[in-house]
C-alpha cells in the first residue's frame, strides 16, 4: 500500500515528462492517450526493480523512451482506454495562443526527425546535460555530441525550407 | 525558429504543462490496471487463434494419417503437418522476443537494437509463411481429399469447379503475397536503417 502511493506520488510529480514523450512519438491524440497510458503502466510494472541507485527522473526517461521505441509501428490496440483529460494539456495557455502555435510548429519538426532523433533531442530540449543523455541512452558521452550536432543541423535545415 | 528558441519554448511549455497537473490517484491506478487487463495486443490475438486453428487442424491429420495410404500421399501429410507445426511457433516465438524486451533495465540504444532485430525476425517468419503458404495450398488438397473423402487427387477425375477454384486461388495469393512483401519491405527498410545509423 505504502509502495502504491509513493508511486503514484512519483507519476503525479513527473506527468509533465510522460506527457511530453508521449506527443513527440504518439502519431494522434489517440495514440497519444494510449502511448501515455502504457507508459504509465510500464512504469508500474517496472516500480519495484527501481532500487533508486539512478534519478527518479533519470528512471522516469528511460522507461518511457524504451516504451516508446516498441509503442512504434505496433498495431493499434482496441482495448479499453481510461480517459485522459487531454484537452486541457493540449492547450498550453488559453491566453497565449501563439505560444500554442509556436509549439505544434516545434512539435512538428521533431516528429520529422528519426526515432534515435528524437529521443535525443527530447533529452536535449528538457535540458540535460550530455552525461544524463548518455546515461539514459547508453550512447557515449562523445557520441551524443556527435549526433546532437547533427540533429541540429538538421532541424536547421529543416527550419530554412 | 533557432535551436536555442527552441530550447526556450519548450522550457515555457514545459512550465505551463507543470502548471496543468490532470491526473489524479484514481485515474492512475484505473491506468495501471485497465492496461493489465488489455496487456494482450491485437498481433498475438491473431496469431494465437492462427496457431490454434494450425495446432487443430495438425491433430487431425496426425490421427487420419493411417488413411493415406501411398508413399506420395503420406509425404505430402507429413510436409502439411511440419508446416502447421512449425509456421505458428516460429511466429509466436518472434513475437514473444518483442514481448521480452527489458524495458526495465535496458537503455535507449539497447532497447532500439533489441527492436529492430527482434521486428526483422519477425517480418521475415511472416513473409516466409506467406510464400509457404503457395506450397501448402498444393500439398493439402491431396492430403484433405483422401481423408475427408477418401480419394486419391492424383488418380480421381476432377470437376470443372476446380480448374476455376484453383487459379482464383493463386491469383489471390500472389496479390496478397505481393502486398504483405511490400508492407513488410518498408518496416523491415526502417528497422535496418535504425541499426546501420546505431552501428555508424
Amino acid at each position: 500500500m505504502h509502495r502504491k502511493k509513493e508511486f503514484i506520488q512519483i507519476v503525479k510529480e513527473n506527468e509533465g515528462i510522460i506527457y511530453k514523450i508521449s506527443k513527440v512519438y504518439a502519431k494522434d491524440i489517440e495514440d497519444q492517450k494510449d502511448l501515455y497510458q502504457e507508459i504509465v503502466y510500464q512504469l508500474w510494472k517496472s516500480f519495484d526493480s527501481f532500487k533508486g541507485e539512478a534519478k527518479i527522473s533519470t528512471w522516469i526517461y528511460r522507461i518511457a523512451l524504451n516504451t516508446s521505441i516498441t509503442y512504434l509501428n505496433k498495431q493499434k490496440r482496441k482495448g479499453k482506454q481510461v480517459s485522459i483529460d487531454f484537452e486541457l494539456l493540449n492547450k498550453v495557455d488559453e491566453q497565449d495562443l501563439v505560444l500554442e502555435e509556436r509549439m505544434n510548429i516545434l512539435y512538428a519538426y521533431i516528429k520529422e526527425l528519426n526515432v534515435i532523433e528524437k529521443g535525443l533531442i527530447l533529452l536535449f530540449l528538457e535540458g540535460k546535460s550530455y552525461d544524463e543523455i548518455a546515461t539514459i541512452t547508453g550512447f557515449t558521452n562523445t557520441n551524443v555530441g556527435t549526433r546532437l550536432a547533427r540533429i541540429k543541423q538538421k532541424l536547421k535545415n529543416q527550419i530554412k525550407k | 525558429m533557432q535551436l536555442e528558441e527552441m530550447k526556450t519554448l519548450w522550457s515555457e511549455m514545459s512550465k505551463e504543462v507543470e502548471k496543468q497537473k490532470s491526473l489524479t490517484d484514481k485515474l492512475i491506478i484505473d491506468m495501471t490496471q485497465e492496461r493489465y487487463t488489455n496487456k494482450f495486443n491485437k498481433i498475438l490475438i491473431y496469431e494465437s487463434i492462427g496457431a490454434v486453428i494450425c495446432f487443430t487442424a495438425a491433430i487431425f491429420l496426425i490421427v487420419n494419417l493411417g488413411k493415406l495410404d501411398t508413399w506420395y500421399l503420406l509425404t505430402f501429410g507429413i510436409i502439411t503437418i511440419i508446416f502447421l507445426l512449425l509456421l505458428p511457433v516460429l511466429v509466436l516465438r518472434s513475437i514473444s522476443r518483442i514481448k521480452r524486451l527489458n524495458i526495465a533495465t535496458n537503455n535507449y540504444k539497447e532497447t532500439l537494437v533489441g527492436f529492430a532485430r527482434a521486428k526483422k525476425e519477425l517480418l521475415f517468419t511472416q513473409r516466409l509463411g506467406i510464400y509457404l503458404s503457395f506450397v501448402l495450398v498444393l500439398v493439402i488438397m491431396p492430403v484433405t481429399s483422401k481423408i475427408v473423402d477418401n480419394k486419391d487427387f492424383f488418380t480421381m477425375e476432377h470437376s470443372a469447379k476446380l480448374w476455376f477454384f484453383l487459379p482464383v486461388l493463386f491469383i489471390f495469393l500472389f496479390f496478397f503475397s505481393r502486398w504483405g512483401y511490400k508492407c513488410y519491405k518498408s518496416i523491415t527498410n526502417s528497422a535496418e536503417d535504425i541499426l546501420k545509423e546505431l552501428e555508424s
